[in-house]
């Protein structure tokens, strides 16, 4: 868009130099205003995402000097004696974690938004309360979820089951290790799921209503004006919010950390969980730990690349 | 035409009776998808308020679903037995300078990205979208890393270096699609005029967006408001420790004291969530707008 008025422009403007024909009209100013958000980049970012790829060839303890052990921690995790079970228990976890959230926010949202896009008495009062839990802190999300499922009596969920469906043994919802992967995915839906909401919401908004009253006319029920229409119209919303969803989900500590550290027996420890448990809490073996991530980072290239391309794109024709 | 189609298609509703059983079924649906919808949402909130609102003896020694006496001897031991105030204005201060230094950021570089021409913007706005997406497991080792070795822990300083590493790109974004729906002619009276670029953003550009980049620096805000993880692992000392850290400071190892963690919750956390409820409509178009546009 600013191609269009650059002959006006350049006509206001001094004539232009060698400098400015080879690296732009503004290349001074540009890169004067885009100086800090570099530095950033460069320092916050960039360096300390090379500095994960080094430390994952040395082996480091906090505190301690580093020594260059080329792939020697890569094989530790694969194969290794010490942490190859758990690694390998950590891809499985992960991907369930993942996979298991991501359909079941998808699914729910999905059910949310179409529930508030139908017009009733106090639309925007419920829309305001189904979004609260993404509006809540993650850490007091998590306690309040530590709390509900606490293991004595006094936990929510079993006071409610001793107390009323007169049930006389407690469970254990994160500290049995068949249930606590699955306690853990419900509080990962609970806070996730509006945000898909309102990215769906969004989305529905922006059908026009006369495909629905065309179809509707040719006597196409609910179901297939779903199908025909609200699906195919919110493939790229959804397309988007997955991949988002994903790699925020997958890459995220924060639940698994409130909730259960990894345990019960490993059953929830994803894979930022380990990299913690290695590198900080435990062995404090940095380098082993920066090697799980960089690991991991391969699996979600596909993803930023395409959301790169997407984001880029919806950019140049804003 | 589409008259006469919509008087027959009706009329066949009619004949079949069916108009009132569908708006008959979906009545029902809609009060109980949403009746369920609320319960689900809203249980996890009533359990904190009570929680927060019981006594020591209904919470743990004659546990209860609702309050026998309600009390407020969690808050006031939240006020008066930790350094709740402290906490808030450590968080405060904290939250303003990541938002302060983020969207100074933001703003500048968007201006740079959606008006000015120079060789390299392409490989800026890939790099923006990139590092926004950059996955926050891949660099919390290094970081953790780093901040130990410049023994950034227990200062505020350390903590808004790393909450830029997750608000600058993201504000950046936001409000480079935000700048991209400014028409560029706006400016070009002023720019004739000999008005300096950094006088026509002041002056024409940021009046326009401000309620763009007021829904921006929320988000700033409450994400650096709300991030536990690096406070509770850099932050240890008291007089130090912003909203998080201080929460944390309630758990004594597997020793949860639950009616002032959640006294403390629901202090620490009514003003942003207030604040969401009320701006509601526009975070959602700011949300929607940054992360998925067409």
């Amino acid at each position: 868009m600013a191609t269009i008025s650059l002959g006006k422009r350049t006509a206001a403007v001094s004539p232009r130099s060698v400098s400015q024909r080879l690296l732009g009209r503004d290349w001074r100013l540009a890169w004067l205003f885009l100086l800090p958000l570099t530095v950033v980049l460069v320092v916050l970012i960039a360096y300390p995402f090379v500095a994960a790829i080094i430390l994952s060839l040395q082996h480091k303890v906090v505190g301690g000097p580093a020594t260059w052990v080329g792939v020697r921690n890569y094989r530790d995790l694969l194969v290794g004696a010490q942490y190859g079970a758990v690694f390998r228990k950590s891809v499985w976890v992960s991907f369930v974690y993942t996979a298991v959230a991501i359909a079941v926010k998808v699914s729910l949202g999905m059910c949310m938004a179409l529930l508030l896009n139908e017009r009733f008495r106090g639309r925007m009062v419920m829309r305001a309360l189904l979004f609260l839990p993404w509006a809540m802190p993650t850490l007091i999300t998590a306690l309040t979820w530590r709390w509900i499922y606490d293991g004595t009596p006094n936990g929510l969920l079993n006071l409610i089951r001793i107390n009323y469906l007169q049930k006389d043994t407690l469970t254990q919802f994160l500290a049995n290790p068949r249930l606590a992967l699955w306690s853990v995915i419900v509080v990962v839906v609970w806070q996730g799921t509006p945000f898909y909401t309102m990215m769906l919401l969004a989305g529905m908004q922006a059908i026009p209503r006369e495909q629905y009253e065309a179809a509707a006319m040719d006597g196409a029920n609910v179901f297939q004006r779903f199908v025909f229409i609200t699906l195919p119209s919110l493939k790229p919303v959804l397309i988007i919010t997955c991949l988002l969803s994903t790699i925020w989900t997958a890459n995220s500590v924060n639940f698994v950390f409130v909730l259960t550290r990894g345990g019960p027996a490993n059953a929830t420890m994803t894979f930022p969980m380990l990299a913690y448990e290695i590198g900080i809490d435990g062995a404090r073996q940095l380098g082993t730990a920066a090697a799980v991530s960089v690991m991991f980072f391969p699996l979600f290239i596909v993803a930023i690349v395409f959301l790169t391309k997407r984001m880029l794109s919806t950019e140049g024709r804003a | 035409m589409a008259i006469a189609a919509r008087a027959r298609s009706q009329t066949e509703r009619h004949a079949a009776s069916t108009w009132w059983a569908r708006n008959g079924v979906r009545t029902v649906v809609m009060v109980i998808g949403l009746s369920i919808f609320t319960l689900w949402t809203l249980f996890p909130f009533v359990w904190i308020i009570e929680t927060s609102l019981k006594t020591n003896k209904d919470l743990y020694q004659q546990a209860s679903l609702f309050p026998t006496h309600i009390t407020g001897q969690h808050y006031s031991e939240v006020i008066h037995k930790t350094k709740f105030l402290t906490y808030i204005k450590n968080s405060l201060f904290v939250s303003i300078g990541t938002t302060l230094i983020a969207m100074v950021i933001g703003v500048l570089s968007a201006y740079a990205m959606t008006r000015l021409r120079f060789r390299g913007r392409t490989f800026m706005a890939r790099a923006i979208i990139v590092t926004y997406l950059v996955p926050g497991a891949l660099l919390f080792i290094p970081i953790t890393q780093i901040a130990l070795q410049l023994h950034l822990t227990n200062k505020a300083s350390g903590l808004i270096a790393i909450y830029l590493i997750f608000t600058v790109p993201f504000c950046t974004w936001l409000a480079i699609s935000y700048f991209n729906t400014i028409p560029v002619e706006l400016e070009d009276a002023a720019l004739v005029d000999g008005a300096t670029r950094l006088q026509s953003l002041v002056r024409i550009i940021i009046p326009l967006a401000l309620p763009a980049l007021a829904v921006i620096a929320l988000f700033a805000f409450t994400n650096a408001w709300n991030e536990f993880f690096f406070a509770l692992l850099l932050v240890t000392k008291d007089s130090e420790k912003t909203i998080p850290a201080g929460l944390g400071g309630l758990i004594n190892g597997d020793v949860f004291q639950w009616g002032a963690l959640m006294a403390m919750s629901i202090l620490s956390s009514a003003p942003p969530i207030l604040v969401y409820l009320i701006a509601q409509k526009w975070v959602v178009s700011g949300l929607s707008g940054g992360a998925v546009k067409g």
